[in-house]
């Protein structure tokens, strides 16, 4: 019989507050086939470990249990413990009296009797573990960015450096994402451009990164430093190798399309860059707006180029690449102001959003940086800014602050009045949030120093009264309610991840939280990473964030990916399923409930294999199958068995 | 002819009698008949923002439950408050089962006092929330269809440009109203365009008209009626177009008061939404109640063109 040893951590308070954990440890000495138990307030701590370590060797123990947390937290770090002292580390299993327990009864009596069941559980289990060894597997040294934003190219940019291969795939023409929309950045005002710039020419120029513009990510399949993707490059009816980004076609194009890039307050003809510092510097062909593919007549782009780079037969391509390692760096959108009913749905001219009125502060922008109103080009002298539009308004709209607006709205106020000396901007807002190295200086200065009037308050209408834009709000400091009619209102419309995060994250398989931003493996110790191995996550894909930290977060990002890469070989768990092959009479119900694709049918066999570097051991085949062929490792019918019987109180 | 259940509401029954005459006609020219409930009580009023739970939902839902219980899944006003009350009524009844409990309990409690069940020996069932409140408008739009009565329009209201006025209860709340968007709404818009007219769009057309403030607080009625009625006039209005009793008659009889508060004012004629579509489907103009009106709507009807002759009796 096994030598068992149960650990029972208190968790500082956590466990002990509701679990009465000395008498945990108490029954489970007198459990079967253990052969010590004891108590500890922090398991975790290396004193905890300490304790595990030193008993294995003087209990001679072949199995340890540690009644604790989740194992999603600690699993690893204990088993580690359990190999230093010599054991295997699949002898080590962890009982969860934490979150399946103390943390969700206040009743301690019944509570300490539910611990002393998990533990009793456990115990039966442990007492069939096999001793595993974990499955080498083999890794493809070349990772996948998707999103050319400054995340993205950051992220490709510090795996590129390490001397490893990398795809960056943008959807756009361009990469730069919306970094290079805005002005200037808070809190030193240094422009964007100018710093974001060398960054998308170094990613553009660098030997270990391939460009892939104008392209999406089609399929997804493998695992972890095997994956296979397949990109579609649409056709941009440019040859690019040809075009040498000249521009006169664009020049020449009688077509007018609102742009995108400059918040459709300006327009270019169907054969457009979206900006003229654009990585790649290649246009592309608008088909919805181009007049030859619409009326078959015109092709005068084809007509001016000298060098026959348009070519209007060029279809989609597809490209198939092998790469070890994913990192989704998608970025945002902001809520359609059309979506604000309150706030003039959208048919309120001088009503914009603040990426736009980025634009209209913008050198390189449609007013070449002088703020003008796009209903008739005037001066504002009274501009109203909005926070919160769309943000912390469960009932309405989004639930969460969008994190960026407080800081970014000062930004603009600022860089209005320093544009217009005797303008008068005002700044609706809940709280004002500068939590940011330089935040709170960068906000005090502008409310003491630059006049800007800061109203404590929730705008209730905006609507268009002359030339007018009238907007209604309360002073919550005050208890008075406000009218202002402004040239101007900019709302800092809520940050909400983009429309096409939903559709990749299927194809990936990776997940999102209950605001469709990409969720992360754990909120504190794993940021980076999504629960699905190989996969990571960078920028405001996964939440409202600001430059600096979506440059940590990819940087972040690209250092897993290097550690990743930096190992010979991966080593899958072994606890996944295997297959009698006496038993399994090749029904295949188990290829048909398998969510990873792990299981294959053999020809030769005549049975249906377990393909292990795809198997995440969920189990489900072994619940289908019929025959009983499918067996877990360590988790056998026998050791279920005797855990449900443990479970509801047996022996 | 279709007949659907419809509850008139004290307002219409008795001081804006003309209302119901109103909808009662056009309605019949749009091919169904408002067929009034043998027995009904006041709806309340205001029961679903008071405090009191249960109590207040007991008047809505026994009215809802005789329609039910006469075999009868629609009941249709023609009155916001009504409409809002009895709809929520419906809704708390719906959605939380001890409320759902708790006024059946009371109802089921009270029944043997009540005659018409004498003559019903069937077995008590719960009044589970079967029968859909629906507002005579948004019969309109949905069920009839808007384009039915731009089809049968009489009389052409072109050139005229009408104010919506929401009001407040009508739209609110969302979840539990669901018939427009509160903030930016389009309902009535629609409805002055099937007419013919030309709806005018100004920015207090959803603001609070004061209410039952103008019982208790007059002056802060008059108030938000002048903004009202300034803010339409502003924008081009001849005259705003209500579906609440207690909006008409803030509109309508504060201006006189207004006139006195605020020497800019012009008066601006009110209409409810069932005197336009009766006007519009060839009612004659008398049978529309326009004398008990305080504010002289002759200047709209003259624009109508009532020396056209097209109309004909009911």
């Amino acid at each position: 019989m096994k030598r068992i040893g149960v650990f029972v951590c208190h968790c500082g308070i956590n466990i002990a507050e509701t679990v009465d954990v000395k008498r945990v440890a108490e029954e489970a000495m007198k459990m079967e086939g253990v052969a010590y138990a004891q108590d500890y307030i922090y398991m975790c701590s290396e004193p905890g470990q300490t304790l595990v370590r030193e008993k294995i060797v003087e209990e001679k123990l072949d199995a340890v249990i540690i009644a604790a947390c989740s194992p999603n937290l600690h699993e690893s770090t204990f088993r580690a413990a359990a190999e230093e002292a010599g054991l295997n580390p699949w002898q080590c299993e962890i009982a969860n009296i934490r979150e399946q327990c103390s943390w969700v009864h206040t009743d301690r009596e019944k509570a300490t009797s539910k611990a002393i069941h998990i533990v009793a559980t456990i115990v039966q289990k442990t007492k069939l573990n096999e001793s595993l060894e974990p499955i080498p597997v083999s890794i493809t040294k070349k990772a996948l960015v998707i999103g050319g934003g400054i995340a993205g190219i950051q992220a490709a940019l510090d795996i590129a450096d390490s001397g490893h291969k990398v795809i960056l795939v943008e959807k756009e023409s361009s990469i730069g994402g919306h970094m290079a929309q805005l002005s200037e950045t808070f809190p030193t005002l240094d422009c964007s451009q100018c710093i974001l710039t060398p960054k998308m020419v170094a990613a553009g120029k660098h030997p270990n990164i391939e460009l892939m513009t104008y392209s999406q990510v089609d399929e997804v399949s493998g695992y972890v430093g095997n994956f296979k993707v397949r990109i579609r490059q649409k056709a941009a009816f440019v040859d690019w190798s040809k075009c040498n980004g000249c521009g006169l076609c664009m020049e020449k194009c009688p077509a007018k399309v609102s742009s995108v890039f400059d918040r459709e307050l300006a327009k270019h003809g169907a054969i457009y860059v979206p900006f003229p510092q654009a990585v790649p510097n290649k246009p592309v062909i608008d088909k919805d707006s181009c007049i030859y593919f619409k009326s078959g007549k015109c092709r005068l782009c084809e007509k001016v180029c000298e060098i026959g780079a348009i070519d209007f037969e060029q279809e989609d391509r597809f490209i198939e690449e092998e790469v070890g390692a994913i990192i989704t760096a998608t970025g945002f959108d902001t809520l359609p102001v059309v979506d604000l009913a309150e706030y003039g749905a959208g048919e309120v001219p001088d009503v914009i959003d603040g990426l736009a009125f980025e634009r209209l502060l913008s050198a390189s922008g449609p007013t070449v940086g002088e703020v003008r109103r796009p209903s008739d080009g005037m001066v504002p002298k009274e501009i109203v800014f909005v926070q919160c539009a769309g943000s912390r308004d469960p009932e309405r709209y989004k639930p969460y602050c969008s994190k960026i607006c407080c800081m970014y709205t000062t930004k603009h106020a600022l860089l209005y009045k320093h544009r217009v000396h005797d303008g008068q901007p005002y700044i609706f807002y809940i709280d004002i949030r500068t939590g940011g190295k330089g935040y709170e200086e960068f906000y005090h200065n502008a409310e003491e120093e630059e006049g800007i009037i800061y109203l404590r308050g929730k705008v209730a209408k905006i609507f268009r009264d002359g030339d007018k834009t009238v907007v209604w709000g309360t002073d919550t400091l005050t208890g008075r309610n406000i009218e202002i009619a402004a040239d101007l209102v900019v709302l800092a419309t809520a940050v909400v991840p983009k429309d096409s995060t939903a559709e990749l994250v299927k194809k990936l398989r990776i997940q999102t939280g209950p605001n469709g931003f990409l969720a992360e493996a754990h909120p504190k110790l794993r940021p980076v990473e999504s629960i699905n191995s190989g996969f990571f996550i960078a920028g405001a894909a996964q939440g409202p964030k600001d430059i600096p930290e979506t440059v940590s977060q990819a940087s972040a990002a690209a250092c897993k990916v290097i550690s990743l890469f930096s190992r010979d070989h991966l080593e899958q768990d072994p606890a996944i399923a295997w297959v009698d092959e006496d038993l399994c009479g090749g029904c295949r119900i188990c290829i048909s409930v398998c969510p990873y694709d792990a299981r294959e049918f053999d020809e030769e066999k005549g049975i249906v294999i377990v393909n292990e570097a795809l198997c995440e051991g969920c189990g489900s085949c072994v619940a289908a199958c019929a025959c009983g062929a499918t067996q877990q490792r360590n988790l056998s019918d026998s050791q279920i068995k005797s855990m449900v019987t443990a479970s509801l109180g047996g022996v | 002819m279709a007949k659907i259940a419809y509850y008139p509401g004290c307002a219409l029954n008795e001081r804006s009698s003309h209302l119901d005459r109103s909808a009662r006609d056009a309605t019949l020219r749009l091919g169904f008949e408002l067929d009034e409930l043998d027995t009904w009580t006041c709806c309340g009023a205001v029961p679903p923002v008071s405090e009191e739970r249960v109590m207040n939902l007991i008047a809505p839902s026994r009215i809802l439950k005789d329609v039910r219980d006469s075999g009868r899944d629609t009941l249709i006003t023609i009155c916001d408050f009504c409409y809002n009350t009895l709809k929520r009524t419906n809704y708390s009844i719906k959605s939380d089962e001890i409320t759902r409990k708790r006024v059946n309990a009371f109802l089921a409690d009270d029944t043997p006092e009540r005659d018409y069940l004498e003559k019903d020996d069937s077995l008590w069932v719960d009044y589970e929330g079967e029968v859909k409140v629906i507002h005579l408008m948004e019969y309109l739009r949905d069920e009839l269809g808007y384009d039915k009565i731009t089809e049968n329009l009489k009389r052409s209201l072109r050139g005229l440009k009408i104010a919506p006025y929401y009001g407040c209860v009508m739209l609110r709340p969302q979840n539990e109203i669901q018939l427009d968007d509160p903030e930016n709404p389009a309902i009535i818009e629609d409805f002055i365009t099937a007419l013919d007219a030309q709806p005018v769009k100004y920015p207090y057309r959803t603001e609070c008209c004061g209410s039952y403030l103008s019982v208790s607080s007059p002056d802060a009625s008059t108030r938000l009626c002048y903004r009202i009625l300034t803010s339409a006039r502003k924008n081009g209005a001849d005259a705003i177009v209500v579906s609440c009793p207690l909006c008409f008659y803030n509109l309508d009889s504060r201006q006189k008061a207004i006139s006195e508060a605020y020497s800019d004012f012009k008066p601006v004629p009110i209409f409810y939404f069932t005197q336009l579509l009766s006007v519009a489907l060839g009612v004659k103009f008398g049978r529309q109640g326009f004398e008990k009106h305080n504010v002289d709507v002759t200047p709209v009807l003259d624009k109508i063109g009532s020396s056209t002759g097209k109309e004909d009796e009911v």
